[in-house]
C-alpha cells in the first residue's frame, strides 16, 4: 500500500519562508495536481520531498519509513521518482543508457541483458524504439521530457512527482504525457503533478493541493477547490495569470466551499 | 627549535579539535533544527580555538551565527599558535628580535601587494568570464622576460618604463588574440561543456607559453639591473636614528626594519598600477561597463554594452596586469621560463582566499599570503627547510580554504 | 557471437599479439625503452580519461598519485630490510620466523652500518623485491584516492582543479624538502624491475621490464574496459553528465566518486612503482605541472572519452615526441627538443577548440560504434516485424 505522509515540513532559506507547515497524506494510487502562483513554493516541496533539500522543521514518511533524513539515492530507491522541472536527461548518454541507469541503480545485482529487455519495454510504450542508440542531447525537447518519464519507469516508484511536465510541449506530445500518467496510474502509481496549465490539471487530477506563499490553502476535489474563496484570492491576486482566471470564473454549479481548513487532510 | 614538543602538541590540539568541531557542529546544528550553512565553519573555530573548554557551550547553547563568531576563534586560534611557537622556540630571530619580525612583516605586505594585482588580473577575469585561466603565471613570466629583452637586449639603457609599457602591450595582445580564437567559442556553443573546455584550453595554453618561451629564450636565467637607483638619503640627516636610510641596495626604516630597494621599486609600480586600474574601473563608462557585465550579463546586454567585447578586454586586461607584475618582479628575482607556475598556483591561492571575483579580496588575499610566505620562510627554524617549502603554504591555505569555505573572504555564495 | 563481437576481440587479439610479438621485431633497446615509456602514459592518460573524461572528474592530481607510488616502493626499498640476525640498534625490528626486518633510520646514522661491524660474520642481508613495494604502492594510492576522493566530493569543475594542483603541489614540494627521508631533488635511487635478472635476461636487459610493463597496461586496459562497461561505468557517466538527475534516479553519488578516484589512483601509483623500478631513479620533477599537462595532451589529443582512444593517444604521441627529437632536413640537423612540446601545446589547444572528441576517438568510433547502433535498433525492429 502507498502511503506517503508529510508532516508540518517549513523550509526557510535564510530570511525567507518558502514552506510554511504543510501537512498532507497520499494514501494509495491517487492522481493529486499541485498548483500555486509562481514561486509558491511548489519545486521546494519536491526538493523536500526528494531529499534534495532538507526541511527545516517538519517530517516526511513513505510507506512507514522517515525518508526526510535520507540521501536522494535512498529516497529514489525507497520509492519516490521526480521529475525536474528543467528536463535533464543524460545528454552525453543513448537514450537506452539513461533508462539502464534506473532500472541497474534499483537492482544492484541485475544483469544488463535482462534490465536491457526490460528498457525495450519502456521505448515500446513511449514509441522510443528508433531512438534507442540516439544520444540524450540530439532530443528535441519534448522528446527528453518523455525520456524523463521513462527513466522513473525504469526506477519504478510508488509516488512519481512531475514537476510542470507539460510546461512548453506541443498539444501531440501533451496527449501522449497524458495518456501516461493515466496508464501508469491506472497501474497502481501515485502521482503529483505540478503544473501551470490549469485546463490540464483539473481535468486530470482527482484531488488539487494548493500552495501560496509557502502554505497549503486548499486540499480537496478540484471543483470544490476551484470555489474555494481563498483560491480564488491567491489567484487573482496575480495579475498575469490569465488561465487561471478563466478556468476559475468558469460559470457552472456552484460548490459550498471546502469543509475544511488547509490543515484538513483528505482520506 | 628548542622544546619541538610544546609546539606540535599545540599544533595537534588545534588540527583535532578543528576537526571534532568541524564535524560535530553541523549535526548538531540539524538535530537542533537550526541553520546549518555557518555550523561547519564556525565548530572549527570554535574547536580549534578552545577545544572541549569551548566546544562544549557552544554544542549546549547553538547560538545563532554570525561573522563575528568566526573573527573572534579565529584570533584566538591565531594567538594560540604564536604563543605556542614563542614557547617552544624562544630563541628564534621572530621570537627574540622584534626588528627582525617587523623587517618580515614589512616584506611581507611589499611582496604581498605585488601579488594582490597579479591576483586582481585573475579575479577580473573570472568575474567577467566566469573562467580561471591556468596560464595566468605565463603571463607574469612573458611580462619579465619582455621587459628583459626590449630593456636590456634591444634597447639597452632604455627608461624600464617603456619596458613595462612594452610588456603590458605584449601579454594584453596574447590575451587578446587567445580570447578571440579560443574563448570566445564557448559563447557560441560551438565547444560542448565550456565549464571544463575553460579549464583545459587555458592549461594548454599554459603548457605552450612556457615551452614556447623555453624555446626561444633558453633555459639560462636572466637578470635585470635594478630600475631605479636611489641616492643615498639619510632623513632626517644626521640623527642617530633616522627614519629612513635609503641608499642604492636598502630602504632602511626606523632603522630597524629594511626592505631591499627593487621591492620597493615594484611595490610602487603595483601601487601605482592599482590606482590607474581603479581609476579605469570606477570613472571611465568603459570600465563601468565592465564592472556592469560582471555583476549582470543579461542586464548589461540590454543596456547596449557587447559582452563579448567585455569578455576580450577583461582577459586581455588581466593578462596584462599579470604581465606587468611580472615586469616589475623581474628585477627582484632572476627568470626563467617557468617562474610562472608558482606564480599562477599563488593567484589561485589568492583569489580563492579572497573570494572568486572580488577585486577587494584579491588585493587583501594578496596581502595575506605575502605575509604567511615571508613569515613562513623567515621564522620556520630550519632555514634549508623553510625555503624548499616557500611553495607549499599557500597550498595549504587553498586546501584549508577549499574545505572549510570554498566561498573566500568575500566571495558570492556558490 | 554477433558481428560486432568478432570485431572487438579481432582487434584486441591482434593488438595483444602485436604488443607480445613486438621485441621480436625490433630487439632494440631504444625502442624498448620508448615502448616502455608509452606504455606508462598510456596507463596513465587512460586512467585519467576514465576519472575525467567519463566521470567528469577533471582532477590535476593524477602524476601525484602516481609519484606516491613511486615513492611508496622507493622508499620501501630504501629504509627496509631483511637480515638473518638482528642489529640490535635498528628500531623497528621485527622477527619473522628466522629473519629479522628491519627499518633503517632516515635520521642520523644509518644505523645498519653501524651494525654491520659487529655483526656476526656470514650475517645476510637482503632488499625485499620489488613486487613488495609495488603492492605496498597500489595500498598508498589507494589510501590517497579514498581521502582526495572523500575531500572534494563538494567541490566541482574550477575548483576541483584548484583543489587538486594545491593537492599535488604539496606532494612534490614535501618530497623535494625531506631530504633526509626522499634525498629530494637529488633523486631517489631504487633497484631494478627484476633484481636477478629474469629469463635469462641480466637485470638490465629490457625485454623484461617491456613485457611487465605491457601486461600492466593490458591488464588495466581490461579492467578499466570492463569496469565501463559494468554499472560502475553506467553511473559515472550519469554523475558526470547531472549529478542531481542521477542522484533522483537512485546512484549512490558519493560512493562511485570516491571509487572512481581509488581505483583510477591506484592505477597510476602502480604504474607508478613500476616506472620507478624500471628507471632505477626518481625526482619529485615527475609530478612537475609540465608533466601532467603531458598526459592531458595526449588523453585530449587522442580523445578524452574513451579509454582506448586515450591510450593509443598517449601511445602515438610518446613515439611521435621520440621521432621529433631531431629534425633532419636535407643535411641540417635541428634540434627540437623543446619545440615539439610547444608542437603539442597547440595541438592539445587545436583538438581542444576544433575536435571535441579528440583526434583518434573518431576514427575509433566509426569502426567499431556506428555499425553496432545501427545494427543492433534495426535488428530490434526487424525482430518486431517478425513477430507481428
Ligand atoms: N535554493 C534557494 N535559495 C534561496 N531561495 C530559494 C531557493 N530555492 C527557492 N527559493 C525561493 O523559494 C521560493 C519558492 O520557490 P519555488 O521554486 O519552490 O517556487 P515554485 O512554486 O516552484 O515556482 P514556479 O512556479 O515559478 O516554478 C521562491 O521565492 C524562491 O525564490
Ligand atoms: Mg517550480
Amino acid at each position: 500500500m502507498i502511503e506517503l505522509a508529510v508532516n508540518n515540513v517549513a523550509k526557510d532559506f535564510g530570511g525567507l519562508r518558502a514552506l510554511n507547515q504543510v501537512s498532507f497524506k497520499i494514501n494509495g494510487p491517487e492522481l493529486v495536481g499541485l498548483i500555486g502562483p509562481n514561486g509558491a513554493g511548489k519545486t521546494t516541496l519536491t526538493n523536500i520531498l526528494d531529499g534534495v533539500l532538507k526541511p527545516t522543521t517538519g517530517t516526511v514518511y513513505l510507506n512507514g519509513h522517515r525518508i526526510d533524513i535520507l540521501p536522494p539515492y535512498q529516497v529514489a530507491l525507497a520509492g519516490l521518482g521526480r521529475t525536474f522541472q528543467v528536463t535533464r536527461a543524460f545528454r552525453r548518454m543513448t537514450v537506452l543508457e539513461n533508462l539502464l541507469v534506473p532500472a541497474m541503480a534499483l537492482h544492484a545485482t541485475a544483469h544488463r541483458k535482462d534490465m536491457e529487455e526490460k528498457a525495450w519495454g519502456v521505448l515500446e510504450f513511449l514509441t522510443f524504439e528508433h531512438l534507442a542508440n540516439d544520444l540524450g542531447r540530439s532530443l528535441s525537447g519534448g522528446q527528453q521530457k518523455l525520456l524523463e518519464l521513462g527513466r522513473l519507469l525504469m526506477l519504478d516508484p510508488d509516488i512519481i512527482i512531475l514537476d510542470e511536465p507539460f510546461a512548453g510541449v506541443h498539444p501531440k506530445l501533451m496527449e501522449t504525457i497524458y495518456e501516461y500518467i493515466t496508464t501508469v496510474n491506472a497501474q497502481g502509481k501515485a502521482f503529483i503533478i505540478i503544473s501551470h496549465d490549469m485546463d490540464t490539471i483539473f481535468t486530470l487530477s482527482k484531488r488539487l493541493l494548493v500552495l501560496h506563499f509557502g502554505t497549503l490553502i486548499a486540499d480537496g476535489d478540484p471543483d470544490v477547490v476551484r470555489h474555494d474563496p481563498a483560491v480564488i484570492e491567491a489567484y487573482l491576486g496575480e495579475e498575469d495569470d490569465d488561465a487561471l482566471t478563466t478556468t476559475i470564473s468558469q460559470p457552472g454549479v456552484h460548490h459550498p466551499p471546502p469543509e475544511g481548513g488547509p490543515e484538513n487532510d483528505r482520506h | 627549535m628548542e622544546n619541538p614538543t610544546i609546539f606540535y602538541y599545540a599544533l595537534l590540539w588545534i588540527i583535532g579539535w578543528g576537526a571534532v568541531g568541524g564535524i560535530v557542529s553541523p549535526r548538531i546544528y540539524a538535530r537542533k533544527d537550526l541553520d546549518v550553512s555557518q555550523a561547519g565553519l564556525v565548530g572549527t573555530a570554535v574547536g580549534a580555538a578552545g577545544g572541549p573548554i569551548s566546544l562544549l557551550p557552544f554544542w549546549y547553547f547553538t547560538p545563532t551565527l554570525n561573522w563575528r563568531w568566526i573573527v573572534v576563534p579565529s584570533v584566538i586560534v591565531l594567538g594560540v599558535f604564536i604563543a605556542a611557537f614563542a614557547k617552544a622556540d624562544p630563541t628564534n630571530f621572530c621570537v627574540a628580535r622584534s626588528d627582525y619580525l617587523t623587517t618580515q612583516v614589512a616584506n611581507g605586505l611589499v611582496m604581498g601587494s605585488i601579488y594582490g594585482l597579479m591576483a586582481l588580473g585573475l579575479t577580473l577575469i573570472f568575474s567577467i568570464l566566469g573562467v580561471v585561466s591556468f596560464a595566468h603565471g605565463e603571463f607574469y613570466m612573458i611580462g619579465g622576460m619582455a621587459v628583459y629583452y626590449i630593456g636590456t637586449v634591444w634597447f639597452p639603457g632604455l627608461n624600464p618604463l617603456f619596458s613595462i609599457i612594452g610588456a603590458a602591450i605584449i601579454t594584453f595582445l596574447i590575451g587578446l588574440i587567445f580570447e578571440v580564437v579560443f574563448l570566445r567559442a564557448m559563447n557560441t556553443g560551438q565547444v560542448e561543456r565550456p565549464g571544463e573546455y575553460a579549464i583545459l584550453v587555458t592549461f594548454g595554453l599554459a603548457f605552450f607559453l612556457q615551452y614556447l618561451v623555453l624555446a626561444l629564450v633558453g633555459a639560462n636565467p636572466k637578470k635585470v639591473p635594478r630600475f631605479v637607483q636611489y641616492p643615498d638619503i639619510t632623513f632626517p640627516s644626521g640623527a642617530e636614528a633616522p627614519l629612513l636610510t635609503m641608499n642604492v641596495r636598502t630602504f632602511s626604516f626606523f632603522n630597524s626594519i629594511t626592505i631591499s630597494s627593487t621591492r620597493i621599486t615594484a611595490a610602487l609600480v603595483s601601487l601605482i598600477l592599482l590606482g590607474i586600474l581603479m581609476w579605469f574601473l570606477y570613472k571611465t563608462w568603459t570600465g563601468k561597463a565592465l564592472r556592469a557585465v560582471s555583476q549582470d550579463r543579461q542586464a548589461a546586454a540590454v543596456t547596449g554594452i557587447n559582452p563579448n567585447r567585455m569578455n576580450t578586454l577583461a582577459f586581455a586586461l588581466g593578462g596584462a596586469l599579470a604581465g606587468v607584475s611580472g615586469a616589475s618582479l623581474v628585477q627582484v628575482f632572476s627568470w626563467v621560463p617557468w617562474v610562472g607556475v608558482l606564480a599562477s598556483a599563488r593567484s589561485f591561492v589568492i583569489i580563492v582566499l579572497g573570494g572568486m571575483g572580488s577585486l577587494p579580496g584579491a588585493f587583501i588575499g594578496g596581502l595575506i599570503v605575502g605575509l604567511v610566505e615571508t613569515i613562513g620562510a623567515g621564522c620556520i627554524p630550519d632555514p634549508q627547510r623553510a625555503t624548499a617549502y616557500i611553495p607549499a603554504y599557500g597550498m595549504v591555505i587553498l586546501v584549508i580554504v577549499l574545505l572549510l569555505k570554498p566561498t573566500g573572504l568575500f566571495g558570492r555564495e556558490l | 557471437m554477433s558481428k560486432r563481437n568478432w570485431l572487438v576481440w579481432g582487434f584486441t587479439l591482434s593488438g595483444i599479439v602485436l604488443l607480445v610479438g613486438f621485441p621480436f621485431l625490433t630487439p632494440n633497446n631504444y625502442i624498448m625503452h620508448v615502448s616502455i615509456i608509452a606504455f606508462f602514459f598510456a596507463i596513465l592518460a587512460s586512467s585519467w580519461s576514465l576519472l575525467a573524461g567519463y566521470a567528469g572528474q577533471f582532477s590535476f592530481g593524477h602524476m601525484a598519485f602516481m609519484a606516491i607510488g613511486a615513492y611508496s616502493t622507493g622508499l620501501y626499498s630504501k629504509f627496509i630490510r631483511l637480515g638473518t640476525a638482528p642489529t640490535g640498534i635498528c628500531t623497528p625490528e621485527i622477527k619473522i620466523g628466522d629473519h629479522w626486518l628491519f627499518f633503517i633510520n632516515a635520521y642520523g646514522d644509518n644505523c645498519l652500518d653501524i651494525a654491520k661491524k659487529t655483526m656476526p660474520v656470514g650475517t645476510l642481508i637482503y632488499r625485499l623485491p620489488p613486487w613488495h613495494g609495488i603492492i605496498l604502492a597500489a595500498i598508498m594510492g589507494g589510501v590517497f584516492g579514498v581521502l582526495v576522493g572523500g575531500l572534494v566530493l563538494r567541490l566541482r569543475r574550477t575548483y576541483l582543479a584548484l583543489f587538486t594542483i594545491g593537492f599535488s603541489e604539496i606532494v612534490r614540494v614535501a618530497i623535494n624538502a625531506e631530504i633526509a627521508i626522499t634525498d629530494g631533488p637529488n633523486g631517489l635511487q631504487l633497484q631494478p624491475l627484476f633484481p636477478n635478472g629474469m629469463f635469462g635476461f641480466s637485470a638490465v636487459d629490457k625485454i623484461p621490464p617491456y613485457y611487465a610493463m605491457m601486461l600492466l597496461f593490458v591488464v588495466s586496459m581490461l579492467f578499466m574496459y570492463w569496469l565501463t562497461n559494468s554499472r560502475f561505468g553506467l553511473f559515472i557517466r550519469s554523475i558526470r553528465e547531472d549529478e542531481e538527475a542521477a542522484a533522483a534516479l537512485g546512484v549512490h553519488i558519493v560512493r562511485y566518486k570516491v571509487l572512481v578516484f581509488t581505483i583510477t589512483s591506484i592505477i597510476a601509483a602502480v604504474a607508478g612503482a613500476v616506472y620507478a623500478h624500471y628507471v632505477q631513479v626518481i625526482t619529485p620533477n615527475i609530478l612537475l605541472i609540465a608533466q601532467m599537462s603531458l598526459v592531458i595532451a595526449m588523453a585530449v589529443i587522442g580523445g578524452l572519452e574513451s579509454l582506448l582512444a586515450a591510450a593509443i593517444g598517449a601511445i602515438a604521441i610518446e613515439f611521435m615526441l621520440e621521432l621529433l627529437r631531431e629534425l633532419h632536413i636535407g643535411p641540417l640537423v635541428v634540434d627540437m627538443t623543446t619545440w615539439r612540446l610547444v608542437f603539442f601545446g597547440l595541438l592539445l589547444m587545436l583538438t581542444l577548440r576544433f575536435w571535441n572528441n579528440g583526434l583518434l576517438y573518431p576514427i575509433i568510433q566509426r569502426l567499431t560504434r556506428r555499425g553496432v547502433a545501427e545494427e543492433t535498433v534495426a535488428k530490434r525492429l526487424a525482430g518486431q516485424e517478425g513477430d507481428v
